[in-house]
């Protein structure tokens, strides 16, 4: 069985027929073909699928894509505006804070739901927004800095 | 030397932008077009013959294309040892062999039709520790062991199981032991843990029924070893088989050999044509894949009143599961240092790599030193405190310096390790009370309303070798936009290669850094590379692209000379131009020189070659060799850490690594290769183990019961990059991605041991371990893994 779902997505809005069972991660994935939201477990333990659902950070493999019609969906896609990144991407580059990349659009989604409700947050305040984000490759720590340097303007 | 320009320098990744933006596509990540989807069947027996495969009801489930079993991929790889057949033949070895394949229209159909197959198996006795494969008597887990087609220097002597036995002999133990005023002697255990790369493992294939070509998609970090696998394997010439890289989402040695290419292959001989995608979920990347090596490791040392080592002796135990992937050249990369980086006259080392019953170990970051390490570093600082010596002064009488005959009789050259023991233990005020910032732990006041915490500190240092002899080629062109690109078989895998290669390129052809590309990696356009393994690739493959590029250059100028009317005149090259060396005002631009001669589509090509030439194995009997590896990397990390002595629970305080890498091409990337090093080291010194049950189950193969570090768990670590330059690597360079993790929980474990006075010899050190450690202390009992610090 397949029903007809809504999405509205990084400002677009998508009319799709789909299995009801069906996870926004993979709907957007394979249906919308944005693969920039990873899928690192699919059971809601790595943070790599993290999008945003007007405004807060949600694992998308945890999400089903039939409850969310109503929902504004941020992903990774959808950060830099009018082809100008944003400040988090300029200084997540600027830092080194990226390695082999595959944790790093959760953990961007993760930080722009801080930096929108707490454009200065303290050091403690960005690791608890990160916690249920994995990185195997980078120690975190160089992510911690582009934090910093994001909010302190230098970023930009 | 000639001013550097972009080599030395912080620059910013050439690869961050695409992958900020999501616009990074990684294998994981990859659709083809008309694709199936393939699913495994997995063994849920640890060691059985299989007596019966049903798979008819799934044939004929709605949406199958096809369902295979191990007979109907008749093929066995292994990259040492030709063990490992691409689905079951006849029996299983381990809890998550893959056992049968359906490919389907897609996933969901694929997995519900694997449901439909029975299996019926004969359990056999099965083993989970290296150390009981391999005794007198044991049943063999691979009984045509003899028969299978192996490298030559594979020695696997006359024990039952064990697929390679590594022997150094120097001097003679026996001797340095009388002659020793102290003889300790202890083992250590470590546990499998495994990479837990963030993308999970998946592969394409496609077999085009005319031709026969084989074509797999694979974010593998050796597609040329990869290539020549299958081709043996499948008895298909190399020209038959392509492999395409996709991007790698971290592999840190999980994603050499062939685990899911082989049953997407397999699977793609039966799907006429189309290609089929093979992905592994987090589960089956847990118990399917690859995980670096238990080990269990007995030292024993002679040693001089004044600190001098007189002989020292091991037996390592390497637990290879199931199939030997690289279990024999971990056990003998692994085994040959574990001495340590020391002059010890009488050196004794046997290294095992057995069968057992577990999922397959395969190459890990660090490659079989963190092991040897956590036993040696650890031993050293308990011969210290039998000597009431510094440790830092125990190994200072010790340590490798220039012109040291290392026990394996070779040479050393450009060494610095002292350094790096000088750095890493002063970043941490060795030999200072507790010099954590107060605001830790609260203060003075608090830690004198907490006697229950206890502080300590520790380090611990290594050396460690590379894959050698190794080739690596490289290709370089410029159009006639003055624009370069690389042709290089190095996969990008996290690590930064993409952005070192392009600085040696632009380097050498005197552009900027926007002006290089790395070519995509496709083994039909690219020219041959051993592996990105070893950390190597700088050293290799730099000083390949370094080469190319400089051919590239000179045949620049060869074309300039009539255009810029030069004869005799010396020519040189910077700013993406060609000039005349007195007339520099007499220039022109390099896309020009290109664009003249060959016009618009030209394109002007250098190539190079490196290997090591004078690199040579080791000798069988005596595991001795004059140039063992190209270069050795060498390392110190130094912690400080807090106990908590009700609860067992560990923290890091502070933690140094000071790590020589000959010359940094780029230092942001160095600390950033440090750091994520470290963070990985500490995770596997503190809480990292697959749990492996009595009946070879692992019982955690989820993010949520097999803990990572995160971003709420970590210290404050301090990089330290040392520079003691390798006279035959690109401008200096050594390597340093594996080292990151190798010292990190033998220098935790001795800050541990610091802090609470006892020994604990088995990793992981979690709270439950170091509770009963202390409480062991306490009651002056003893067990096997803890040894009572005297
Ligand atoms: S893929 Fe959603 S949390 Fe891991
Ligand atoms: S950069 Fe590789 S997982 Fe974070």
């Amino acid at each position: 069985m397949k029903i007809p779902v809504t999405l509205k997505v990084n400002g677009e809005t998508y009319d799709l027929v789909i299995a009801p069972y069906r996870t926004l991660l993979d709907v957007l994935r394979e249906e919308l073909q944005l693969t920039g939201s990873k899928k690192g477990c699919d059971v809601g333990d790595c943070g790599a699928c993290t999008v945003l659902l007007d405004g807060k950070p949600v694992n998308a493999c945890l999400v089903l894509a039939a409850t969310v019609q109503d929902s504004d969906i941020l992903t990774i896609e959808g950060l830099a505006q009018n082809g100008k990144l944003h400040p988090l991407q300029e200084a997540f580059i600027k830092e080194g804070a990226v390695q082999c990349g595959f944790c790093i659009p959760g953990i961007l989604m993760s930080l722009k739901a801080l930096l929108d409700e707490n454009p200065s947050p303290t050091g403690e305040e960005v690791k608890a927004a990160m916690a249920g984000n994995l990185c195997r490759c980078t120690g975190y720590s160089k992510m911690f800095k582009a934090v910093e340097s994001a909010t302190s303007g230098l970023g930009r | 030397m000639e001013q550097l320009t972009i080599v030395g320098k912080p620059v910013t990744r050439v690869d961050a932008e695409e992958k900020v933006t999501g616009e990074a596509v990684y294998g994981y990540d990859l659709v083809l077009p008309d694709m199936l989807y393939g699913k495994a069947l997995f063994s849920p027996k640890p060691h059985a013959r299989i007596k019966r495969i049903n798979t008819e009801e799934a044939k004929q489930y709605p949406g199958v294309v096809a369902v295979i079993t191990g007979k109907d991929a008749p093929w066995t790889h292994g990259e040492s040892i030709k063990d490992k057949p691409f689905l079951a033949q006849d029996k299983v070895r381990y809890i998550g062999e893959p056992v049968a394949a359906v490919a389907a229209m897609d996933e969901d159909t694929a997995q519900a039709a694997v449901r439909l197959i029975e299996v019926e198996y004969e359990d056999l006795p099965a083993y989970f520790s290296p150390e009981e494969a391999c005794k007198p008597g044991a049943i063999p887990i691979h009984e045509n062991f003899a028969s299978y087609r192996k490298f030559d220097f594979i020695v696997p002597g006359s024990m039952p199981n064990v697929c390679e036995h590594f022997k150094l002999r120097t001097g003679d133990v026996e001797k340095g032991f009388r002659e020793a005023d102290l003889v300790l002697e202890e083992r250590y255990y470590v546990p499998v843990i495994q990479h837990a790369a963030i993308e999970p493992h998946s592969s394409h294939a496609q077999v085009d029924p005319e031709s026969g070509r084989v074509t797999i998609w694979v974010a593998n970090d050796a597609p040329f070893r990869a290539l020549h696998e299958i081709s043996e394997a499948l008895g298909l010439s190399q020209e038959k088989i392509r492999f395409i890289n996709p991007l790698q989402g971290g592999g840190f040695g999980s994603k050499g050999g062939l685990k899911v290419e082989t049953i997407a292959v397999a699977l793609a001989y039966h799907t006429k044509g189309k290609p089929v995608r093979v992905k592994f979920n987090r589960e089956e990347t847990f118990i399917s894949t690859l995980t670096r090596h238990e080990a269990v490791i007995h030292i024993k040392s002679g040693v001089k009143q004044d600190g001098t080592l007189a002989a020292r002796q091991m037996t390592l135990y390497w637990g290879a599961g199931a199939y030997a992937e690289k279990s024999p050249t971990v056990c003998i990369r692994g085994s040959l240092p574990a001495p340590g980086p020391y002059r010890i006259p009488h050196v004794r080392v046997d290294g095992y790599a057995a069968y057992t019953n577990k999922p397959v170990a395969g190459s890990f970051r660090g490659y079989g030193i963190p092991q040897g390490a956590w036993a040696c570093e650890q031993h050293m600082d308990e011969i210290a405190k039998k000597l009431r010596m510094d440790p830092v002064e125990l190994r200072l009488k010790n340590i490798f310096v220039d012109g040291d005959l290392a026990y394996w009789g070779e040479q050393l050259h450009s060494v610095g390790l002292k350094e790096t023991l000088i750095k890493a233990t002063q970043a941490i005020e060795w030999g200072k009370p507790p010099g954590f910032p107060a605001s830790q732990l609260g203060g003075e006041e608090a830690r004198r309303l907490k006697p229950n915490i206890k502080i300590g500190k520790g380090f611990a240092c290594i050396s460690k070798p590379t894959r050698t002899p190794t080739t690596s080629k490289a290709g370089v062109l410029v159009n006639s936009k003055g624009e370069i690109t690389v042709l290089a078989g190095t996969v990008e895998i996290g690590q930064g290669c993409s952005t070192i290669l392009s600085q040696v390129a632009a380097e050498e052809l005197k552009v900027p850094l926007d002006k290089v590309r790395m070519a995509p990696l496709d083994t039909d356009m690219i020219p041959f590379d051993a592996s990105t393994t070893s950390s190597r690739s700088t050293y290799h493959m730099g000083n390949a692209v370094r080469r190319a590029a400089i051919d590239a250059r000179e045949k620049l100028m060869e074309m300039a000379r009539p255009m810029l009317e030069a004869k005799n005149e010396e020519l040189a090259c910077s700013n993406g131009k060609v000039y005349l060396k007195d007339q520099p005002q007499m220039a022109l631009p390099i896309g020009d020189v290109v664009r003249r001669k060959l016009g618009n589509d030209g394109i002007v090509r250098g190539d190079a070659s490196y290997t090591y030439e004078i690199g040579k194995d080791l000798d069988l009997e005596t595991g001795h060799s004059d140039h063992a590896s190209a270069f050795y990397m060498y390392a110190t990390q130094a912690a400080e850490v807090a106990v908590d002595e009700e609860t067992g629970r560990v923290r890091i305080l502070r933690m140094s690594a000071a790590h020589d890498v000959g010359k940094a091409i780029n230092p942001l990337n160095c600390a950033a290769q440090i750091e994520g090093g470290l963070a990985m080291g500490i995770g596997s010194a503190l809480h990292e183990e697959m749990v492996i049950d009595s009946q070879g189950k692992v019982r955690n193969p989820s993010f949520l019961d097999y803990h990572l570090v995160t971003s709420l768990d970590l210290p404050e670590m301090i990089p330290i990059i040392v520079e003691c330059p390798e006279p035959e690597g690109p401008y200096g360079a050594k390597g340093l991605g594996e080292p990151g993790l190798a010292p990190t929980p033998a220098a935790i474990g001795n800050a541990v041991a610091d802090a609470i006075g006892v020994r604990i010899c088995d990793l992981p050190l979690n709270p439950e371990r170091v509770y009963w450690a202390i409480q062991q202390k306490r009651a002056k009992g003893s067990s096997r893994w803890l040894t009572e610090v005297a």
